[in-house]
């Protein structure tokens, strides 16, 4: 293994953390609340010990096998978040350690589940930073790393793979440098429309951010306990239901849409699964909810903005929808299963996944009534191999089984029903964000114990690392010599 | 540059990851996916599944965008439509692998109607080289620079040629007929050194020199390596190579002995080749090799599709006493192991195409404001001979070398001025429309003002 270009890795992630503190300090700085000392502390614990890694580990050896690229990827992780907490301890924000490494993971993962009972009134540069880990996360780490540092650009394909959610990794110009360049430039893009689309409805510019921030990593971070209910603006549900939405698809759709080739975009059939699957549930949902609206037009706007909310992973909410009929309940929890597109910032199975199990589950079907017919099962207009299909299949079964033994794991501590643990170790899987019963929209993980607070940060960062690298560190091969 | 190589074979994927080196931007096309999966895995390249002559792959890849189309799959219909259909979709070059000799003669008219820029026979190239280093027995390699007057020479330092552990500046002075070439470059244990004045050659290194080709000729003799010229050929497999190696050496009177197992292989080759001998038998067989006079040849070629055979075959010549075996491998990597054997000259069609294709994609950048007429890779590209020609307006013009600084590990091997070869020394100078020949242990050196400045 070549331990030294995997210090070298994780000394440029850090450094890559200390540089991506900096706008939370100077929010800090500008509105004086207390809280610079604790990223000030931070940044140089970062800049100290990721330059001695860098620096005492010199290589000319740039080759990453995949074992150490899996490896590299979920420590990483690991490490952005045991990092990315110490602000909140700092700040005495959230003084237990335990408590803010669930935040920090919770943040970096998009997944926006919180242990913080109050939310308002807290220090501006910490409630930015929280926020603006969605916003890294989002799109990977690696993935920011690789666009900022070109010489990282030899075999780095392991990386990202291991960072990119959806099940097969596709580059949308030859070089995985320059992917990463656009893939930002047009998350950053994206986040600068949505931003400007706030501003108009009323709310401040930090709140605006915030919530865009959220919106862009779906992550689901807000600093009302009301989340976007808060503003009881229609203007701010539409706009935000339809930029989570933005937020769920390929983003190599949208390169497609710029390089000119529209036509080719909307004719992905994932993006076509993914609005149908979008359109169908909001519709029966704001239909359950019809009763509780009186109206159509209303259901309509709390419909479409929770299942945009739930299925693309970002977990706002503009109502608490515990109170919500289960036919209403029910069906949030299926677009938590599924959750977006593969290549979004979003979490969950994605939408791809599910296209090709439908269609291979089809064709078993098929083959019980025709077991001599020849089928192969296609997607996005082409053979999907039957590799790949082995793979998806055994991603969900494995996501299944993380999801039963979390809840089993939880319901150990004795704590709450079933479906607010049930739900919980779903939300942390899928990467969501509020649940329902105890942790639903209003609620908080403030309750769990520590160590089911560990549990379900793992369980976070084995969403959102698609499961196999975080078993894969765990695995005694991982570190044999 | 947008490249886009079609066949992650052996050539493609070579090809790839040394254009990658230079800083292009490549996506490969092929059927098979567990190839791409694999050179995905080490090489940052788009790789795209699918057949290169469908033109929704070739659109999906971009063709339209493309500098350079290179289509190297194992069949030349395809790689000839690949062409055909990549050119109507907008790619600006396109190269194609030609290998059958049946399309040989309609070759021109192939290339003209389908829109084929050029194509490549990897057989007939390496058949080209082996030619070449036929003619000049001493050298284990031979590369000819500026149209041919310059010839870039490889050859093995032995225990007590009087070249051997003296420094370089001394060598003229005490052996007053020691013609003068240039000592470009040496090769020592796997790593490339440019030799300075102080520089010593150890026996073991590999030399590469430089001089026109009757001073080279001249060396030689006076080192003690003038073999006599190569009149007895002895070939091991009839394959394409062979063939049309044969038709060569032919020409330039030597005579072929050529052993093929397959009876129809060997009727069929006797019948193209009426002068050669054409032996049907297993070429491995000692007792065959006896009987046909192996120890009386001069040369003994093994190219038979086994790199394994062709090593046993080639180190059982030597032992027989061949003065020169040069030995077909696919597998470069083994180079200095089978070279540690005594066999030092070695061929690799993948490598002579690729350096071929390579010089052409060289030859497309110079449009683009590069100047390199020609290069050749040494020692498995880790240095590399770069031919310019000086511009008017430059400003080492006129100016003696001696008054110029040269980058580190760069050496300013031969100018070719007004027809005339100069081994250039510190008085020599360059002048506008000279070929200047450059020797570098950096890649990617695109303009003589990088590596010479006043």
């Amino acid at each position: 293994m070549n331990t030294r270009l995997i210090y070298r890795l994780l000394g440029a992630i850090l450094l890559v953390e200390a540089a991506a503190m900096v706008p939370a300090l100077l929010i800090a700085l500008g509105y004086g609340d207390g809280d610079a000392s604790a990223f000030l502390l931070t940044i140089l614990l970062l800049v100290i010990l990721g330059g001695l890694l860098r620096l005492c580990t010199k290589t000319d050896h740039t080759n990453l096998r995949a074992r150490e690229g899996f490896l590299v990827v979920s420590l990483a992780w690991v490490l952005l978040s045991a990092f990315g907490a110490l602000p909140f301890v700092f700040s005495g924000v959230i003084p237990n350690y335990v408590d803010a490494l669930f935040e920090a993971v919770s943040g970096f993962t998009t997944t926006g589940a919180t242990i913080m009972p109050i939310v308002e009134g807290q220090p501006h540069g910490i409630m930015f930073w929280r926020s603006f880990t969605h916003w890294i996360g989002g799109m990977g780490v690696l993935v920011l790393t690789l666009a900022l540092l070109p010489q990282m650009s030899g075999r780095t394909s392991h990386l990202v793979r291991a960072e990119s959610p959806g099940p097969t990794l596709s580059k949308i110009v030859p070089r995985m440098g320059d992917t990463a360049k656009i893939l930002y430039l047009i998350y950053a893009v994206l986040t600068v429309i949505n931003f400007v689309a706030l501003l108009p409805t009323g709310m401040n510019a930090f709140d605006a951010a915030i919530h865009t921030l959220g919106t862009a990593g779906t992550g689901g971070f807000s600093n009302y306990a009301a989340s976007v209910g808060h503003f009881a603006s229609p203007w701010v549900d539409w706009i935000t239901t339809f930029f989570m939405v933005v937020f769920g698809v390929n983003f190599a759709v949208y390169y497609k849409v710029i390089s000119g080739g529209w036509r080719e975009a909307i004719r992905c059939e994932e993006l076509r699964w993914y609005l149908g699957i979008y359109a169908g549930v909001t519709l029966l949902t704001s239909l359950s909810v019809l009763t509780e609206y009186g109206n159509f037009p209303t259901a309509l706007r709390y419909g479409a903005f929770q299942v945009a909310s739930l299925m693309s992973t970002t977990g706002y909410s503009t109502t608490d929808f515990n109170l919500w009929p289960v036919a209403a309940k029910m069906l949030l929890i299926l677009v938590m299963f599924t959750g977006s597109c593969a290549g979004s910032t979003s979490g969950g199975m994605k939408i791809c996944r599910v296209g090709m199990m439908c269609k291979a589950g089809m064709r078993e079907v098929r083959r019980t009534i025709q077991p001599r017919r020849v089928q192969v099962v296609r997607f996005e207009g082409k053979t999907v191999e039957e590799d790949t299909l082995h793979q998806v299949g055994v991603f969900m079964f494995m996501y299944g089984l993380l999801l039963i033994l979390g809840t089993v794991l939880v319901s150990l501590g004795g704590r709450y029903d079933l479906e607010t643990n049930l739900t919980a170790v779903l939300t942390c899987v899928s990467n969501v964000g509020p649940g329902l019963g105890a942790v639903g929209p209003t609620g908080s993980f403030a309750g769990y114990s520590a160590w089911t607070k560990v549990l379900l940060s793992f369980l976070m960062l084995a969403g959102r690392l698609e499961i196999f690298p975080m078993l894969a560190m765990l695995h005694p091969a991982m570190w044999r010599k | 540059m947008r490249i886009l190589i079609v066949g992650d074979g052996k050539v493609g994927y070579t090809l790839a990851s040394e254009l990658l080196r230079e800083g292009h931007d490549i996506t490969i096309i092929d059927q098979n996916e567990a190839v791409l999966r694999k050179t995905e895995d080490s090489l940052d390249v788009m790789c795209i599944h699918g057949n290169g002559a469908n033109a929704s792959t070739l659109v999906e890849a971009e063709v339209n965008r493309a500098d350079i189309l290179i289509a190297a799959t194992a069949s030349d219909e395809i790689n000839m439509l690949c062409c055909l259909i990549g050119k109507k979709l907008g790619a600006k070059f396109t190269i194609a692998r030609i290998r059958d000799p049946e399309y040989n003669d309609s070759l021109s008219m192939l290339q003209q109607e389908l829109g084929i820029n050029m194509t490549i026979n990897p057989e007939r190239a390496t058949a080209q080289e082996i030619s070449r280093i036929l003619r000049y027995p001493f050298a284990s390699n031979i590369e000819p620079f500026a149209k041919g007057r310059v010839e870039l020479v490889e050859f093995l330092a032995r225990e007590g040629d009087i070249i051997c552990d003296r420094p370089l500046k001394e060598l003229t002075s005490r052996h007053s007929d020691l013609p003068k070439v240039l000592y470009c470059a040496v090769e020592r244990e796997g790593e490339v050194l440019i030799p300075g004045g102080e520089f010593a050659i150890h026996p073991g290194d590999r030399v590469h020199v430089a001089a026109d080709i009757v001073t080279v000729t001249q060396f030689f003799r006076c080192i003690g390596r003038s073999a006599r010229p190569i009149k007895q050929v002895m070939m091991l497999g009839g394959g394409r190579i062979s063939y049309y190696l044969a038709k060569m050496i032919e020409r330039m009177n030597m005579h072929v002995s050529l052993f093929e197992i397959n009876p129809e292989k060997a009727k069929t080759l006797s019948e193209q080749l009426p002068h050669a001998d054409v032996i049907e038998g297993d070429g491995t067989d000692q007792d065959l090799l006896e009987q046909e006079n192996l120890a009386g040849m001069d040369a003994f070629i093994a190219l038979s599709d086994r790199d394994e055979e062709n090593l046993m075959t080639g180190l059982y010549a030597r032992n027989q006493g061949v003065p020169k075996v040069i030995v077909k491998s696919n597998r470069y990597a083994y180079k200095d192991v089978i070279s540690s054997l005594g066999l030092e000259t070695q061929v690799s069609p993948r490598l002579i195409t690729c350096n071929a294709l390579l010089r052409y994609v060289r030859a497309r950048v110079n449009a683009r404001g590069t100047t390199v007429e020609k290069l050749y890779r040494l020692v498995d590209g880790k240095a590399e001979a770069l031919e310019f020609i000086a511009r008017e307006g430059d400003p080492y013009i006129g100016v003696p070398l001696k008054n110029l600084s040269v980058r580190k590990g760069a050496l300013v091997a031969i100018i070719l001025h007004q027809g005339k070869v100069i081994v250039p020394f510190g008085d020599d100078m360059i002048s506008a429309g000279d070929n200047v020949v450059i020797i570098s242990t950096a890649s990617g050196i695109s303009d003589l003002n990088e590596v010479i400045r006043r």
